[in-house]
């Protein structure tokens, strides 16, 4: 079957070249016309998928995801949106930003900042002016003269000198909502926040404001923009930019390597080309089916392109050490690919595996590119069959005159090394099994050190702007990363305890009737509550008001006005976030979150409420406390809505009271922190229980993380174990033999081994690309084996044993796996120049697997080899 | 402004019925100056009557159409017993007692006001749970009333001497005023525009525009009723363009030249609400 196809397709490529080559520049031309001309002309391909770009590490889960719908859900319910920060910091001056010349530019930017929306799809987008925080934009409550209560702008206008400036500060850090939020506790900073109603727009806001605040440091003044909408709407610009240079950055790198090695440069380009074709017709693929490209799809042409070279490399490496024997193309290519038929199909087919195994994953952008690597990686193998071939035929044989591998010619360097290579592992087997079983410990203890954690914003270099600005902010503020804590009545509707209801009517009507109401609407109201069934509300509401509407008199009337009074409180007892036990346990909630050191600051209602409380009793300090009655909690609140701003109270609590939430502030966006703070939160609650029953529900970007990280974690350990198995079948079945099978996975399982055990040792965190190499090593590590493995059993059974056909594997096969180590992993160093963190580390690993399994292949195999060469050629 | 002009619309037949009852201002003189309607709509909206009374409804949806009630009773004495809008006489100094009855926890809590002309208001905010009387600082009426969409000074009214007034067009039935206010800088608008019905000075729309021109507010009046010879606003509505937030104020129980006591309008009785006159 195998040796059929194998013909049938080099007959196809050697006899009809024209036709292959004409098929295969059709079919990729067509794909990507597919998906550019939605690209570029939106309109007039309407019924296309266009290019379509996501930055938000939000669908890292799927849309239906729980914790997602619940995200979204309660940041409609508090009005919460994403948030821009600008950090202003002034060091020259002794009164740091807080100076009048300082304050005064920040409030022509906040001015500025106030009309940045732009109409987009027939809607408003941009800046939501009405919720930014800006010294001018917030209230100042204090104590006026006379025993007053002030609500007044904390800077209606700029300040008109440095002491107006100072009083800007020290009225701000006065208030506890303001201080280490707007301005920074040591007075040296302040910041404005600027909710957006579309994350998309962060990287053109930052703009704007970059452009608007240009030339301030002439001024002494540091402006620092950040905030996580901004890291991750920057990430995907810069991802742009970086796939456009990257990616053939890499190309030219490999092209000058295959280039060094096998001279021609005609037949060199062909390996190009594939790689070429494969990336741009998988990508082609993936924008044409409508999906978006996201930050893991953006790789996926760096991924492809190695495979595909690889493949190429295999073949051009046998054709140039073959040719100089035959001087007949046509008589090598066959050759060639006969010999490498089955273990490229195999490589392909495993490496397919590898990458399709992430579409067991519950990540929807890693499916998809699982998916669609092992798309081009099949395409990679198509076309390096057909194509390579193909070309080589159409090559004039004139101009390969000289070409290849001569024999009797003096051995180079690398043919030098790679004998001695063979003589070593062979006759001295001890040295590379100790040597790998010391490499296997360390890379045990290495893994046992792996810590699993990500932040977008470390996704960005040291240096770059927006990790100083994060450093910077942090720094001096309660921190830029918000984490949510949602608390809620149970769900469903409150139950109500008519008994009790009953004993404070009794209560109640013994107080008013002595006052001169009228007894019998309470005994009317008296006898419907004690026969009622469920919640009686709505009929009590009911007869109260026919019974004012139709009350005669004095005493009728201020009675049922007492029983509606008495109906009002029995209905705010549903209440839950106005009663002063619950507020007081949250705000001891709040404490505890304090003292987890990522917590700079938690902004809460029990400190709105002890605020105005304070200013309503004068100011005293030891006034700063939870009211001792829910109406007295009410009147606090109504009078803090007298300002304003009356819709910030709806940013901490549901109208109806029934939902709140702390705005816990990190400096550190880290998944490990924020895991950290929930815990904090979990103990205090499983140890503390809420006075009143009470649920709690985490939201907020940062927390999204925490959750798409551990099931990615889970997801590709799973995926990896599975594949590996898969993998495992396929080489016993090509192999026709377990140990042959077994021994094929020992270059895999080492190289991956090694690799998280040095990622666990350098304390590298285990990240999202890192996870996603896991797949990589599988594809190319195998490769090797297969190759170094297939190539070693034919030699044996040409020169009849182990020892006789060292020479001969570690002749051109080895050549071949050595050269291609070599381009691929050189070729992939560009990627370090990347400023994007994420690049850096996909470049590095790859460079490190290429290399690891390679040596790992020509080290280890053939000294196992030698150990069991009695039960391997029976 | 196709929007104004639709509510406009909705509001003229209303009007029309209303005006059937109003002969005097039905033949008011065609030709008014700008401060003569200035000062009939000021009137029509605060100074109707030497006194006044209403149970107010107040509802606030926000933006997702959470809805909050308050119940509320508001007094109101002028200092002038004149009753004429054209001759400037019925402009004084006023007092306002505004009895809140529910939601529950603000049961009994009072906001009293002493508008002043020639001095800034003088302001009183009662919490009956803290016993506590507060005075609220002059400087800025123009913060929420209660946490609804309504400004303090949307309720006791703003100084006609703040702002500069220009009639833009006296076209069908409405004088449309631009208003532009003369300290720009206390204020959080540009401008205001103000459609005042022509025959009964009712200023049934009120929209104001921010400093880049944008408008974010609107007043709109949504019910009109002939009382006691008066044409008096029974549904009003606020909305906060940019929340997404409207306030409806419905007035019931109606009465002008009630007996009120000035002694009734001092901190004594903050603590000792008139059970009668709030009834």
């Amino acid at each position: 079957m195998l040796k059929l196809l194998c013909r049938g397709m080099t007959h196809l490529a050697i006899v009809r070249p024209r036709t292959v080559i004409a098929a295969m520049v059709i079919s990729t031309l067509t794909i990507v016309a597919t998906a550019a001309l939605p690209s570029l002309w939106p309109e007039r391909f309407s019924a296309l998928h266009g290019i379509e770009v996501d930055t938000d590490p939000e669908n890292m889960l799927s849309e239906q995801e729980p914790v997602r719908l619940f995200h979204h859900e309660a940041k409609e319910r508090f009005n919460l949106s994403d948030m821009i920060v600008v950090g202003v910091t002034n060091p020259s001056h002794t009164q740091g930003a807080f100076n009048a010349a300082t304050l005064k530019r920040v409030y022509q930017l906040t001015e500025f900042a106030k009309q940045l929306q732009w109409e987009i799809d027939g809607q408003r987008e941009g800046v939501l002016s009405i919720d930014l925080l800006a010294p001018s934009t917030v209230d100042n409550i204090e104590q006026g003269g006379l025993g007053s209560v002030n609500f007044s702008w904390l800077m209606s206008a700029p300040p008109a000198d440095d002491r107006a400036a100072a009083q800007v500060l020290e009225r701000a850090q006065k208030i506890p909502f303001l201080n280490g939020t707007l301005v920074s506790e040591d007075g040296e900073a302040l910041a404005l926040y600027l909710p957006i109603s579309k994350k998309e727009l962060a990287y053109r806001i930052r703009n704007e404001l970059l452009e608007f605040t240009h030339g301030w440091e002439h001024s002494g003044d540091n402006v620092y923009i950040t905030g996580l909408p901004v890291a991750e709407d920057t990430f995907g610009v810069e991802m742009f930019i970086q796939m456009a240079i990257s990616a053939p950055l890499a190309m030219l790198v490999i092209f000058l390597l295959l280039w060094l090695f096998f001279k021609k440069l005609i037949l060199v380009a062909s390996p190009m080309i594939v790689a070429m074709v494969a990336s741009l017709a998988t990508m082609g693929l993936l924008i044409a089916t409508g999906n978006t490209i996201h930050i893991m799809s953006s790789m996926i042409p760096i991924f492809i392109m190695p495979i595909a070279v690889l493949d190429a490399v295999h073949i051009l490496s046998e054709f140039f050490d073959r040719y100089g024997r035959h001087r007949d193309k046509r008589k090598t290519i066959t050759e060639v690919i006969e010999t490498l038929f089955a273990p490229m199909l195999f490589t392909t087919l495993t490496t397919m595996a590898g990458f399709a195994s992430l579409y067991l994953t519950p990540i929807p952008p890693v499916q998809v590119f699982g998916l669609y690597i092992a798309i081009g990686v099949f395409l990679a193998w198509l076309w390096t069959m057909l194509f390579i071939p193909a070309y080589i035929m159409l090559i004039d044989e004139r101009r390969l005159e000289g070409y290849g591998h001569h024999e009797g010619e003096r051995p180079s360097l690398l043919g030098r090394a790679l004998a001695a290579t063979g003589h070593i592992t062979t006759r001295r087997p001890w040295t590379v099994i100790a040597a790998t079983t010391l490499a296997v410990v360390i890379a045990v203890i290495g893994i046992g050190r792996i810590t699993v954690n990500d932040n977008p914003t470390r996704w960005f270099e040291e240096s770059h702007p927006i990790r100083v600005a994060d450093r910077v902010l942090n720094d001096h503020f309660g921190g830029t990363y918000m984490g949510y804590l949602e608390l809620a009545a149970p769900a469903g509707p409150a139950t109500l305890d008519t008994a009790a209801m009953q004993a404070r009517l009794t209560e109640r009507q013994r107080a008013a009737t002595g006052a001169g109401n009228a007894s019998a609407p309470y005994q009317r109201i008296q006898a419907l509550l004690g026969a009622a069934s469920g919640d009686p509300s709505d009929e009590l509401q009911a007869v109260i008001g026919s019974g004012l509407d139709a009350a005669v008199n004095d005493a009728d009337y201020y009675a049922w006005d007492d029983l509606q009074g008495w109906l009002d409180t029995e209905q705010q007892r549903s209440q839950l976030f106005k009663q002063p036990a619950m507020l007081n346990w949250l705000d001891q909630l709040q404490t505890a979150l304090l003292a987890n050191p990522s917590v700079g600051k938690v902004n809460s209602l029990p400190d709105v409420v002890k605020t105005v409380h304070r200013e309503l009793r004068l100011g005293a300090t030891e006034q700063y406390r939870i009211p001792a009655t829910a109406n007295a909690v009410g009147q606090t609140l109504i009078t803090y809505q007298n300002s304003h701003r009356p819709h910030d109270l709806w940013h901490f609590v549901t109208p109806d009271y029934r939902h709140t939430v702390l705005w816990i502030q990190l400096t550190s966006g880290d998944n490990q922190d924020m895991e950290q703070v929930i815990a904090t939160a979990e103990q205090f609650i499983a140890s503390n229980p809420p006075p009143q029953a009470a649920e709690h529900h985490w939201f907020g970007l940062t927390y999204i993380n925490v959750v798409w990280q551990g099931k990615m974690v889970a997801g590709m350990l799973e995926a990896f174990l599975g594949s590996f198995l898969v993998v495992l079948v396929m080489m016993v079945f090509l192999f026709r033999s377990l140990l042959w099978g077994l021994l094929a996975m020992i270059p895999l399982a080492v190289t991956v081994g090694l690799i998280y055990g040095v990622i666990g040792l350098i304390g590298k965190d285990y990240d999202m690309p890192v996870a996603v190499l896991s797949a990589l090593s599988l594809g190319l590590a195998v490769d090797y084996a297969i190759h170094f493995l297939a190539r070693a059993r034919e030699a044996v059974a040409a020169a009849g044993s182990w020892r006789a056909a060292t020479d001969e594997v570690f002749g051109e096969p080895a050549r071949a796996i050595s050269r291609n180590a070599i381009i691929l992993g050189a070729g992939f160093t560009p990627l370090l120049a990347a400023p994007l963190v994420p690049y850096q580390t996909v470049g590095i690993f790859i460079a490190s697997i290429i290399l690891i399994a390679a040596i790992a292949t020509l080290f280890i195999l053939p000294a196992l080899i030698t150990y069991l060469q009695r039960w391997l050629f029976k | 402004m196709a929007k104004s002009k639709g509510i406009s619309c909705a509001l003229a037949s209303l009007l029309a019925t209303v005006t059937l009852s109003f002969p005097a201002f039905a033949s008011a003189p065609q030709e008014l100056s700008v401060e003569q309607i200035v000062h009939r709509a000021n009137y029509t909206s605060y100074y109707q009557g030497k006194s006044g009374r209403a149970q107010v409804s107040m509802t606030i949806t926000d933006s997702q159409q959470r809805v909050r009630q308050r119940e509320l009773t508001i007094l109101r004495l002028d200092a002038s017993d004149s009753d004429n809008p054209d001759d400037g006489s019925y402009q004084s100094d006023q007092k306002f007692y505004i009895y809140f009855k529910r939601p529950a926890d603000v049961n009994k809590m009072v906001f009293l006001v002493w508008k002043h002309l020639a001095s800034d208001d003088d302001r009183w905010l009662y919490l009956p749970d803290m016993d506590l009387v507060k005075r609220i600082a002059a400087s800025d009426q123009r913060t929420s009333f209660v946490g609804s969409d309504y400004f303090y000074e949307d309720v006791s009214g703003r100084s006609l001497a703040a702002d500069h007034h220009e009639l833009t067009s006296s076209d069908g039935d409405y004088y449309v005023l631009n208003n532009t206010p003369l300290a720009a800088e206390e204020v959080e608008f540009g401008r205001y525009e103000i459609y005042v019905h022509k025959k009964t000075f009712i200023p049934v729309q009120t929209t104001y525009f921010d400093k880049q021109g944008e408008p974010y507010r609107v007043a709109t009046v949504l019910a009109v009723s002939d009382i006691e010879g008066y044409p008096t606003v029974t549904s009003a509505k606020m909305q906060d363009l940019r929340s997404g937030s409207t306030t409806v104020m419905t007035y019931s129980s109606v009465d002008y030249n009630v007996e009120l006591d000035d002694e009734l309008f001092t901190e004594r009785y903050l603590r000792r609400p008139p059970r009668a006159q709030l009834r």
